[in-house]
């Protein structure tokens, strides 16, 4: 499993890279890394030394920390294998791969509509090679597994021939390369300790050579996120290593999420605010995992919330997944009682919107996750927390505010689902955004840097300037038969481009009515509502 | 003189043909901007009101009638018939009623008998229409206390803001949204505001709308308010008709009192189930 960790994390910017959407969300490497660290987390904590403990374990931290549709499949596989080596102490080599083909078999059934050419036909490929490696004579743990990982590979190199999004962007399945990662890592790891088993007979366990971890433990949970200009990545990584371990350290000029386990916090801290503002700070006792600590803002919704002056007479709860201060405001503003934050490229994990749940005086909750890429995730909740649990599947922040706009407080949890579904049906959304790198895609063909509008996730406009770009948008959805667009200005627009927006929605469709809030968000100057 | 006369107040917005063919006695509430204070109706037009209202960067207040009001109407009536049914606003919204009651009592040996409508606007006209229609005192009361329990009003406000700082937002103070506005639809039944829904769009409000007074049917009279929305409150109209050949259904404007709780733009239908 260490072995697996170190590897995709050497591997997680690579795999972001091959996001086929040219939308700043390519953080597969990233949702799967952080899935399997809380996996490993929770290993670590564990004196466990049989198979089928550390296996389900493995199932339950996964599960916990998963984040992002590639991150719930993993947490699938892993639960698949744990089901798979049941009351085993240790697997023999048809065990083991038995335990991958249930793996597989699992993370399939987690999924309403499978796709091939994804990290799924990945794992029933490594599966196969595994079953087909296990039945040969002489057949041991490490020949399974190398059997696995190459099955994994060249499903890999397939799927661009299963999935045309994959053909059109050139590149492959960015899930299943992880997922191939991580059966390599976890070779190589087995591989050095067969190596070390004969060059000098016992050995300690290999992936501690790999992970250089300290004798003392863990130490602090540190995340933030750096903003500023023309940030090193590399230096800033190069730093914090010397400070801590599991180090993650990805993001862009103007943004770095910092990931660290360290025993001295604050020294991570100053040393990153001098590249530039910090956001999103959490710092974790690692040996109790769900005491947190928050900066400014957050404190006064910390663990114990403050008791609201009056309950809703319904019972019910919102929970809402929010990216951006505007947002959440709004959100706020229309009676969402917990934020999760959250979004784009920042995937909540199922704990944290389990926390959120938990945290709420009420009973009943529903919980929006706004975001395609958190749906999954979202709903997992329902199956770990005791109260009644209506995740809605809003995909993106107007969908969500769509539908808390339709909560009534005196309605039962029943009556809102249903009436706040239709509501988010009944809007359309264009977000705005500038393409991460060129590609073609639905018949489109996207240089690096354009002005890109996708219509309800999907691309369908491109072009140089945000008002012309925006005006094919709402042409292409026939805006003049709705009757209000609400402009949700992000961090990178300024005041002025939005006002220019707004006049020129004004000029092209003089009967729409048009509102600009401040959403705040990263990544979209710009998301329109249009209803 | 024989027989007996309804009054009532401001805020039932009587059109003025019901008032001259059926005496109906209208006394005024009062809109204050600042501290000048107008009597509605008599020395602000409707149109007059919501002139000042977009002009004034104060919001209007408003108050009832003092029992001195009434007390001088009924003192006035006590010499031209044997009795009033006095009809007015609910309770639960302004103080009229109460001051009816005061000013009632102060008129000696001459029957004023006071109904809280538990409504407001065109439902209110409407119960003091069937009251004058009736044949004796007695039978006037008894007919509008039937129809008290009958009437709804479902109104689309283009804004909570009015309401909240009028401090009527009751219950409705759950739909608020504090960044974005939103546009409320509340219910009036048995005197109380209601908060039914909140949408973005007026043309969801009103698909809304309509949908809800459906489940009400059949009405007996039913009408179109509106505050400075003639348009939209046209359109409500034409969709009723279709929808119910055999109501006739009017058209009202909503008059400054209510108009300074509900803010211009607001629009509903008041009706009378059967």
């Amino acid at each position: 499993m260490l072995g697996s960790l170190a590897w995709l994390g050497a591997h997680q910017e690579e795999i972001n890279r091959l996001n086929v959407f040219p939308v700043p969300d390519g953080d597969t490497g990233t949702n799967m890394l952080l899935t399997l660290q809380s996996a490993v987390e929770d290993i670590r904590e564990s004196p466990a030394t049989e198979v089928s403990k550390i296996a389900r374990i493995a199932a339950h931290g996964s599960l916990m920390g998963a984040r992002g549709n590639s991150g719930v499949i993993l947490s699938q596989i892993f639960r698949g294998f744990a089901s798979a080596v049941q009351d085993k102490a240790e697997l023999n080599p048809v065990e083991l791969a038995q335990a991958f083909e249930e793996a597989a078999n699992a993370a399939y059934r987690a999924v309403s509509k499978p796709t091939e050419g994804t990290i799924l036909t990945v794992a029933r490929q490594a599966g196969r090679s595994a079953a087909g490696a296990a039945q040969q004579p002489g057949a041991n743990s490490v020949s399974v597994m190398k059997a696995a990982a190459s099955g994994a590979r060249s499903a890999v190199e397939r799927t661009p021939s299963q999935l045309k999004i994959l053909r059109d962007a050139g590149v492959v399945d960015a899930g299943g390369y992880g997922l191939q990662i991580m059966l390599e890592g976890m070779l190589r790891s087995v591989e050095e300790v067969e190596d070390e088993l004969s060059k000098r007979g016992p050995a300690r366990p290999a992936a501690q050579a790999t992970l250089d971890l300290p004798e003392e433990g863990w130490g602090y949970c540190t995340e933030f996120l750096i903003e500023g200009e023309d940030l090193d990545v590399d230096g800033i990584r190069d730093e914090i290593e010397s400070l801590g371990n599991s180090v993650l350290v990805v993001g862009d000029a103007e943004l770095v999420k910092v990931h660290v386990h360290t025993d001295d916090p604050s020294r991570v801290i100053t040393l990153a605010a001098r590249y530039g503002r910090l956001d999103r700070l959490n710092v974790g006792d690692m040996s109790s995992q769900h005491r947190r600590i928050r900066d400014e803002g957050d404190a006064a919704e910390a663990p114990e919330p403050a008791e609201p002056a009056e309950l809703r007479s319904n019972g019910v709860g919102l929970v809402a997944v929010v990216a951006g201060p505007g947002l959440v405001e709004i959100f706020r503003g229309l009676g969402v009682d917990e934020i999760v934050e959250g979004g784009q490229t920042m995937n909540p994990s199922t704990q944290d919107m389990l926390l959120a749940v938990e945290r709420l005086p009420y009973d009943h909750v529903l919980l929006l996750p706004n975001n395609k890429n958190v749906v999954l995730a979202a709903s997992q909740v329902g199956d770990l927390t005791g109260k009644s649990l209506e995740v809605l599947p809003t995909h993106t922040m107007p969908q969500g505010i769509a539908a808390v706009v339709a909560f009534h407080p005196e309605r039962s949890l029943e009556e809102n689902a249903a009436a706040m579904r239709e509501a988010a049906e009944h809007v359309q959304t264009i977000e705005v955004t500038h393409a991460v790198r060129a590609t073609r895609s639905n018949g489109l063909n996207v240089h690096k840097g354009d002005v890109i509008a996708l219509i309800n996730d999907r691309l369908e406009h491109s072009g140089t300037e945000y008002d012309a770009v925006v005006g094919a948008a709402l042409s292409g959805i026939g805006a003049a038969d709705y009757e209000l667009v609400t402009i949700y200005r992000g961090q990178q627009a300024t005041d002025s481009q939005a006002e220019r927006l707004s006049d020129s929605i004004r000029g092209n469709f003089p009967d729409l009515e048009v509102e600009v809030q401040s959403g705040g968000q990263e990544h979209y100057p710009f998301i329109l509502s249009v209803e | 003189m024989a027989g007996f006369r309804v009054v009532t107040d401001s805020t039932a917005d009587v059109p003025a043909e019901w008032c001259e063919r059926l005496g109906i006695e209208v006394v005024p509430l009062r809109v204050l901007f600042g501290t000048e204070s107008f009597r509605d109706r008599v020395d602000l037009t409707t149109g007059q009101f919501f002139e000042r209202l977009r002009q004034s960067d104060r919001l209007p207040t408003t108050s009832a009638p003092s029992p001195g009001d009434f007390a001088t109407v009924y003192e006035r009536l006590s010499h031209e018939c044997e009795g009033v049914v006095s009809i007015h606003i609910s309770g639960e919204l302004s103080g009229t009623a109460e001051a009816a009651r005061v000013g009632a009592a102060s008129v000696e040996g001459f029957p004023v008998h006071v109904i809280d409508s538990r409504c407001l606007t065109i439902c209110l006209a409407y119960l003091c229409r069937t009251a004058a229609e009736s044949s004796s005192l007695e039978a006037a009361v008894r007919r509008v206390e039937e129809r008290v329990p009958r009437q709804r009003i479902l109104a689309l406000l283009d804004t909570l803001r009015y309401l909240e700082m009028g401090g009527r937002i009751g219950r409705a103070q759950a739909l608020l949204g504090t960044v974005l506005d939103v546009k409320p639809i509340l219910s009036l039944a048995d005197g109380k505001v209601v908060p039914l829904d909140r949408v973005r769009t007026r043309a969801k409000a009103i698909t809304r709308l309509i949908e809800r007074l459906h489940q009400d049917l059949p009405v007996e009279r039913l009408a179109v308010m509106h505050a400075q929305a003639p348009e939209d409150a046209e359109r409500i109209r034409a969709r009723l008709a279709a929808d119910l050949p055999d109501v006739e259904v009017e058209v009202g404007e909503i008059g400054a009192v209510l108009g300074t709780h509900v803010g211009p733009g607001a629009i509903g239908v008041a009706y009378i189930r059967r």
